[in-house]
């Protein structure tokens, strides 16, 4: 499926099973996600798959399972050391500080790449000066390549949700991630929007990237992914190109019966 | 040494009774409620006034109208601060901190600011059992506090509203299932720790003497006996209760009855470093 | 806004600096309240002079509460513990090794910041409810430590704080002023803080812990910082207060002047400006004053207060959303 090198740097889960007391939410799932491709995630609601997205980023602890990046185990780190070895995403519900502006929710997608000291966050210092004029700047960027730089500066509380989606996305991509999860983007948008995303996927879309997109609209994920994993009541139910997924009777049984898309 | 175990077992229950209150309002509504001493408070100085005013009222006369009294503010309570329970812990906490001081202002405009003291209608009885000088007084909080416990249980397993509180504590959607309203049960909790307090505070002023903050003084070790138990739990508190009785009878013996404030914070600060879960959720996980 | 979304081609005009002067009117209001401040004590007498002066410390300490509630959404009553921390370092310096203040205005806040992160290590990766009992007892072990532990604190009647930084303005302006500076000083460094990548991680930790982590930065980081910050703040405000007030006393470190703190910053409704800091600490001060004859009315009037504030916030936000809905902003 891949080659060697791409394996190598490739986010692995291997057995993945997940609990909350006596609701069993993954059965030892196995997935890897290979850099240099969009890789899509489906399935009906509640199959697991945002809950997977928190296992991979550390938010869920799995109770069995391993997971891996480039051969380094993540599994046994904390969310915060895992961003520290390049994984970012979104969130399904968007969350976003809704006190901040646009620009700086974004800018917050940089913020360990920062170094500027707590004296710089009190005192006029020029360090401090050039490196948020720096995360301005590729915050902006950021937001032009998902088109809403016009948006930089209103408060995200005064916005609705359909470009609240593309801020979250903005943030994710603003650090230059090495793995980005991204969990239904296009919630929300319209169709219009929804095609822009779809354009701007594909340019941030890198050869070293591995990129994971769960998503509920078909032709998104159909025209965007270059292979599809499908999961049922936390177990992956097919994987394959999304010619053979559409093709894939099983899938259209579980899947598009159960969520009539 | 035997004599300071009891007397802080004794004193323990009262915080328990505290404690159980503070953990009933915060599993139901996620409130800590920093207006329980004032309530408990007022409570006492009903029942002092009413004894003092009215001698030909029986005690149990007072005591029932102080329990009147008490589900009546703990409803007012809830009435007041129920627009914004669902909106963050913290507003609905700050809340409270201002019913706290409305309560405290009345005790003060109301009875003034004179120490009086209060007493329980008991006889001045004791017994000496392997060395252990056990007074009636000491009878009475242990008895009432038992009764007040099971009966406790007993209505939280056995009753509808009961009933909803647990699955409402265990889950805010699940009081629907039940065909309550989240609101009854909330009020039902905030009723219940009321009551709890009441007895708490009549229990625990013939120790001292009752004056506007003496029953509020009490409030930190019932704070302590929850955070103790974790502050989700009900044996916690009660546990926890008793814990903090006898380390402060204790500490208040062997080192200095002057620190007690003092010796409760870092008593506090090494509970939630040492078993941030509670001291009974703590020694079950390592039995696992 | 899907116009806006759309505008690839002509990509909308955005400066890539910051508008730092986005909230002009906040901006002006500071302004004129540093300049109505700053003439007050020639157009005032003296007593107000000293009033005010010991209002402008006391507001130090509402932003010090304050803080707490925006970066970290989290209530303390026991900031009375930090006041009196930096109080009685200034102090205490004064009297021991003769230390002018210009010098321990600056131990002030380290002792706040030592004593404040001490205090919420603890708890730190626990729900904030803890940390907001665990206040509690701080607020109420202050009166005990500082009048058993006379030989320091000098029990309960203090000590006395005689130093004064010059000799040719007037003892009573110098006080005056050296708060006025404090404060306005404080008011810009916490401006700068919500700007700087610090603040935007504690804003984004406090509205959602779990992007935070996501993005690097723990919560057990977050409310450390916040709580140094805020302590801090308050030990300032206590060294201040000292200065201002020539004298410490367990008097003015009391559990209810942590609960009054409280109260001052829910009437500033939290804002980190200065006209709102100075107008929650002009309640917690200069009412009292008022109610001097009767002071059994203090906490009946604080507590409606705190509940007046909060409550009609309360019915003021949930009116603006539903006529936001009624008007169908969610749909657009
Ligand atoms: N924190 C949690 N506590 C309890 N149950 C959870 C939690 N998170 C997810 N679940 C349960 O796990 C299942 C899968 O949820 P999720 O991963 O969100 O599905 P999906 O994203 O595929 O719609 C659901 O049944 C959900 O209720
Ligand atoms: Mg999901």
């Amino acid at each position: 499926m891949s080659d060697i090198a791409g394996a190598t740097r490739a986010l692995r889960a291997e057995r993945v099973s997940l609990a909350f007391g006596a609701l069993q939410v993954l059965f030892g799932v196995d997935v890897e996600f290979p850099p240099g491709r969009i890789t899509g995630l489906i399935g009906p609601n509640g199959a697991g798959k945002s809950s997977l997205f928190n296992c991979l980023t550390g938010l869920y602890r799995p109770q069995t399972g391993k997971i891996t990046f480039g051969g380094a185990r993540l599994d046994g780190l904390p969310p915060a050391a895992r961003a520290g070895h390049g994984l970012a995403r979104s969130f399904q519900h968007v969350a976003l500080c809704s006190e901040m502006t646009v620009a700086e929710n974004v800018m917050f997608g940089l913020t360990r790449h920062g170094k500027a000291g707590w004296a710089s966050a009190f005192l006029p210092l020029p360090a401090g000066a050039r490196e948020r004029a720096d995360a301005r700047a590729r915050a902006i960027a950021a937001l032009e390549l998902l088109a809403i730089a016009a948006l930089a500066d209103k408060r995200v509380g005064e916005l609705p949700p359909g470009p609240l989606r593309l801020v979250e996305l903005a943030r994710a991509i603003v650090g230059e991630p090495r793995v980005l999860l991204l969990d239904e983007p296009a919630a929300g948008l319209n169709s219009l929007e929804t095609r822009d995303l779809l354009a701007a996927l594909r340019r941030i879309a890198r050869p070293e990237l591995v990129m994971v997109v769960v998503e509920h609209d078909m032709d998104l994920i159909m025209q965007l992914c270059d292979s599809i994993y499908v999961l049922n009541f936390g177990k992956v139910i097919a994987l394959g190109t999304p010619d053979e997924i559409r093709r894939d009777p099983e899938v259209a049984r579980v899947y598009l019966g159960a969520d009539d898309a | 040494m035997l004599s300071l175990l009891w007397s802080g077992v004794v004193t323990g229950c009262l915080y328990a009774l505290g404690a159980l209150g503070l953990v009933l309002i915060f599993k139901s509504s996620k409130v800590v409620n920093f207006s329980h001493g004032s309530l408990a408070g007022v409570s006492a100085f009903i029942v002092y006034a009413s004894s003092s005013s009215l001698p030909g009222l029986p005690w149990a006369a007072c005591v029932a109208l102080a329990l009147l009294a008490a589900v009546a503010i703990a409803t007012l309570t809830y009435v007041v601060i129920a627009p914004v329970v669902f909106e963050s812990d913290l507003t609905a906490t700050v809340a409270t901190l201002g019913v706290s001081l409305v309560l405290q202002g009345v005790v003060l405009i109301v009875f003034g600011s004179d120490i009086v003291s209060l007493e329980l209608p008991l006889p001045r009885w004791s017994m000496t059992v392997a060395g252990l000088r056990v007074s009636a007084y000491d009878l009475a909080v242990l008895g009432a506090t038992a009764a007040a416990i099971a009966l406790l249980f007993l209505v939280i397993e056995r009753t509808r509203l009961g009933i909803a509180f647990r699955a409402v504590s265990a889950s805010p959607f699940a009081a629907r299932v039940c065909g309550l309203s989240i609101r009854s049960v909330h009020l039902f909790s905030w009723i219940l720790a009321a009551l709890l307090g009441v007895l708490a505070a009549l229990l625990i002023v013939p120790t001292t003497f009752l004056s506007p903050t003496t029953v509020a003084s009490f409030m930190l070790q019932a704070f302590a006996a929850a955070v103790l138990g974790g502050f989700e739990s009900l044996p916690g508190a009660a546990v926890g209760g008793i814990v903090v009785g006898i380390l402060v009878n204790l500490f208040t013996f062997y080192v200095s009855p002057e620190f007690t404030n003092s010796f409760l914070l870092v008593l506090i600060l090494t509970a939630l470093g040492l078993f941030p879960g509670g001291i009974l959720s703590r020694r079950g996980g390592s039995r696992v | 806004m899907s116009e806006l979304a759309l505008s690839k081609g002509g990509s909308a005009p955005v400066a890539a600096t910051e508008p730092v002067a986005r909230a002009p009117i906040g901006a002006w209001g500071d302004i004129a309240c540093v300049a109505v401040l700053a003439t007050l004590p020639f157009v005032l007498g003296g007593f107000w002079t000293y009033s005010i002066g010991v209002a402008l410390a006391n507001a130090v300490g509402v932003l010090s509460v304050s803080v707490l509630v925006r970066f970290g959404g989290e209530v303390s009553i026991g900031h009375n513990f930090f006041m009196a921390a930096g109080a009685y370092a200034v102090a205490i310096l004064e009297k021991r090794w003769g230390i002018p203040f210009y010098l321990s205005m600056f131990v002030a806040p380290a002792a706040g910041l030592l004593l404040g992160l001490a205090f919420a290590y603890p708890s730190r990766s626990l729900s904030g409810i803890y940390l907001a009992v665990a206040t509690m007892a701080l607020g109420l072990a202050v009166p005990e430590i500082l009048l058993q532990w006379s030989s320091v604190t000098g029990g309960f009647e203090g000590l006395y704080v005689t130093g004064h930084l010059t000799t040719v303005v007037s003892k009573d302006l110098q006080h005056y002023y050296v708060a006025l500076l404090i404060l306005v000083a404080v008011v810009y460094a916490l401006k700068r803080l919500r700007h700087s990548r610090q603040g935007l991680a504690l804003l984004t930790a406090r509205s959602h812990p779990r992007a935070a982590e996501a993005f690097g930065v723990t919560v057990s980081w977050a409310r450390l910082s916040v709580m140094g910050i805020s302590a801090s703040l308050a030990g300032l405000s206590g060294g201040t207060l000292a200065f201002v007030s020539s004298t410490v006393s367990p008097n003015s470190f009391s559990f209810s002047s942590a609960i009054f703190l409280l109260v001052g910053s829910v009437a500033s409704f939290y804002a980190l400006s200065l006209p709102a800091a100075v107008l929650g600490a002009a309640v917690i001060t200069l009412l009292p004053q008022y109610f001097a004859t009767a002071g059994e009315w203090v906490p009946i009037f604080y507590g409606a207060a705190l509940l007046l504030v909060i409550l009609c916030g309360n019915a003021g936000t949930s009116a603006l959303r539903r006529a936001a809905a009624w008007l169908g902003v969610r749909h657009v």
